[in-house]
């Protein structure tokens, strides 16, 4: 029945936009409160996976394996912020965006190449979640899995931003950072946080990632590309933005796969993203 | 006074400079490369990447747009070049212009919407990058048209004629021919530089909205940069792929290009004239040491050292070896000369 394809393709649809939401905010919070766009997200994310994956060599527990894996990436995201973003956040204003994007650039390169030499191969982790089966419609375990997993963290998020005191911070920050300062807020610190937050939330959207599908350290590029697109579509500054525009993105990707093929739904990806940033731009300083 | 004295005394330091630069490109290969046809291949690279370097210096340089699909841009040169030659039965020196002319028209475009919308530098990037994924996305998956990813063969430019008259083969005549059009191409760019269309674009760069209140037409400038840069990468498209006598999209992606002309013109300075022959020439160098390495097993490590150096070359090096060499080899050889040698000589005519 053709209603059932469309129903369950958008539900695919809404699960792969919840993903690329969750990227995609990774990359607002991130922007929006230091100015550096991390292109090195997408490899955070596979990182995650590889990482899970090594682990579970040693024990067989896959949730305590991926909490570990994004502990470890967490950490590697501290390391980073703590050293080169250190030296990024040296300049002001556009220098700074400019820097960040060639220092991250460098960055996800390095960490590829690295990932490349010891790690070629592709990987999957599995969630023994079953497919579930309602009124004709089959929904996969991974994607209740995704939906679940990111609507989750989109609400924590939410309730993190409104209302605990660094979530108010953060949102000072990112409005106003000479006054957030003038209130005795440290803007350094909550961008380490964020940006410890981001890194985990990449790893999170590695993991549900690889539970539908095989990934490559190449993947991580494609991750970033998707979360860059989102992020500017949904506008770089805007977290609501962001989450729409991911699902949008994510419903339009996947119905161009199931009515066109694969490779011309990146196409469409592309000339959507194309369009929406010529039509639409917004003042980014 | 003779025409020669007057035309002499005429020249700028930049008109020496090119000379200069021209007479060595010229002699160089027949030094080091011999018969090597290897080497002789090495030097056209080189030739390539440094006038793909110009343009992203005219364009990113100079006027601050970020061009990150230089290369879809160099593989709409070529395939245009080399699709229409075949469809039509011409000789791919005649279609030449339709390459250029394509990946011009389409930084035209660009430019002249990311101007008329104001585009900040992440914008232009970002949307740019995305330019580049969707072509290659096109030239792998339409198969009809492109080969797909097994591409075809490519060996129109080339001028047999030479080759049997000097009984030379087709590296060393590419290697010339491309010389000539890096001439040119340096020659463009340092008189655009020099002229009002140089001055308008400085005063872009440092402050657009000074500028416009002077008159300076931002839109027509920057538009006109990419315009330049875009014919630029359109041209030299279709050497690339006599070079490698082969056309393929995995010859045009990001890695291969867009990022290695970044670094080479990070490396060699940006805005500068030499800059972008000299970073070329470091990049790849270190590549071939790099690639070819005598420390076994070295050569995988390849793109992670990339990326250091991009970090590396943004965070502590930003100006490059040109200015660099300016800065500090040239006046420190200034100083010492005032200081020290000048009163030696000085107290020893006495």
């Amino acid at each position: 029945m053709v209603i059932g394809s469309i129903i369950e393709v958008t539900i695919d649809g809404f699960a792969r936009g919840l993903l690329f939401a969750i990227l995609g905010v990774g990359i607002t919070l991130v922007f929006g409160l230091g100015g550096i766009l991390n292109i090195a997200i997408g490899v955070f994310a596979i990182i995650a996976v590889i990482a899970t994956v090594v682990i579970l060599g040693t024990t067989s527990n896959v949730l305590v394996a991926i909490v570990l894996g994004i502990g470890f990436v967490g950490l590697l995201g501290l390391g980073v912020d703590r050293t080169l973003l250190s030296q990024v956040y040296r300049s002001e204003g556009e220098e700074r965006i400019l820097l960040g994007i060639f220092v991250t650039l460098g960055l996800a390169i390095f960490l590829e190449g690295i990932l490349y030499v010891y790690y070629p191969l592709s990987y999957s982790l599995s969630h023994g979640v079953p497919s579930l089966g309602i009124l004709g419609i089959s929904i996969r375990g991974s994607t209740q899995v995704t939906i679940i997993t990111a609507t989750i963290i989109l609400g924590l998020l939410f309730i993190f931003l409104q209302q605990t005191y660094l979530g108010k911070a953060t949102r000072t920050v990112f409005q106003d950072e000479m006054g957030a300062e003038l209130s005795g807020i440290e803007p350094r610190r909550i961008r380490s946080l964020i940006f410890v937050l981001s890194t985990v939330i990449a790893g999170i959207a590695g993991v549900l990632y690889s539970f539908s599908r095989q990934v490559t350290v190449g993947t991580g590029f494609e991750l970033t590309i998707f979360a860059l697109l989102v992020a500017i579509v949904g506008g770089v500054r805007s977290l609501r933005g962001t989450a729409l525009a991911g699902i949008f993105l994510g419903l339009v990707v996947t119905f161009a796969n199931w009515l066109i093929g694969a490779y011309v739904a990146k196409v469409v990806l592309f000339v959507v993203a194309i369009l929406v940033l010529t039509i639409k731009p917004e003042d980014m300083t | 006074m003779s025409a020669i004295s007057t035309f002499i005394d005429g020249r700028s330091r930049r008109d020496y400079t090119l000379i200069g630069i021209a007479v060595v490109l010229a002699v160089l290969p027949l030094l080091l490369a011999g018969n090597l046809t290897h080497r002789w291949r090495l030097f056209t690279s080189l030739l390539i990447f440094s006038i793909l370097a110009i343009a992203l210096n005219i364009v990113f340089g100079h006027t601050d747009q970020l061009y990150l699909f230089l290369g879809a841009l160099t593989g709409i040169g070529a395939y245009t070049t080399a699709l229409s030659a075949n469809a039509v039965g011409l000789s791919p020196w005649l279609t030449l212009p339709l390459g250029s002319l394509a990946a011009g028209l389409i930084c035209l475009i660009v430019s002249y919407i990311a101007a008329k919308r104001r585009m900040t530098v992440i914008l232009i990037s970002i949307l740019t990058l995305s330019i580049q994924l969707a072509f290659m996305e096109f030239f792998v998956g339409a198969r009809s048209i492109t080969g797909g990813s097994t591409g075809f063969n490519f060996s129109g430019l080339r001028i047999v004629f030479i080759e049997n008259a000097l009984g030379v083969s087709s590296a060393v005549v590419l290697y010339y021919l491309l010389l000539a059009v890096f001439v040119v191409i340096l020659g463009i760019y340092t008189y655009l530089m020099r002229s009002k269309f140089g001055m308008a674009f400085n005063a872009i760069r440092q402050d657009e909205v000074a500028a416009k209140s002077r008159g300076v037409n931002v839109v027509k400038h920057k538009t006109l940069a990419g315009l330049v840069s875009g014919l630029m990468i359109g041209f030299v498209g279709p050497f690339y792929a006599q070079s490698e006598q082969y056309i393929v999209p995995g010859m045009f992606t990001f890695e291969v290009i867009d990022l290695l002309v970044l670094i080479m013109l990070i490396l060699g300075g940006i805005r500068t004239m030499l800059g972008p022959v000299i970073g070329a020439g470091v990049l790849l160098y270190l590549n071939e040491v790099l690639l070819h390495s005598v420390l076994d097993g070295f050569s995988v490590w390849r793109t992670a050292t990339l990326g250091l150096l991009l970090m590396f070359l943004f965070l502590y090096f930003r100006q490059g070896v040109v200015p660099f060499y300016e800065q500090t080899v040239r006046s420190k050889a200034a100083t010492l000369i005032e200081n020290r040698v000048k009163p030696a000589l000085n107290r020893s005519r006495e």
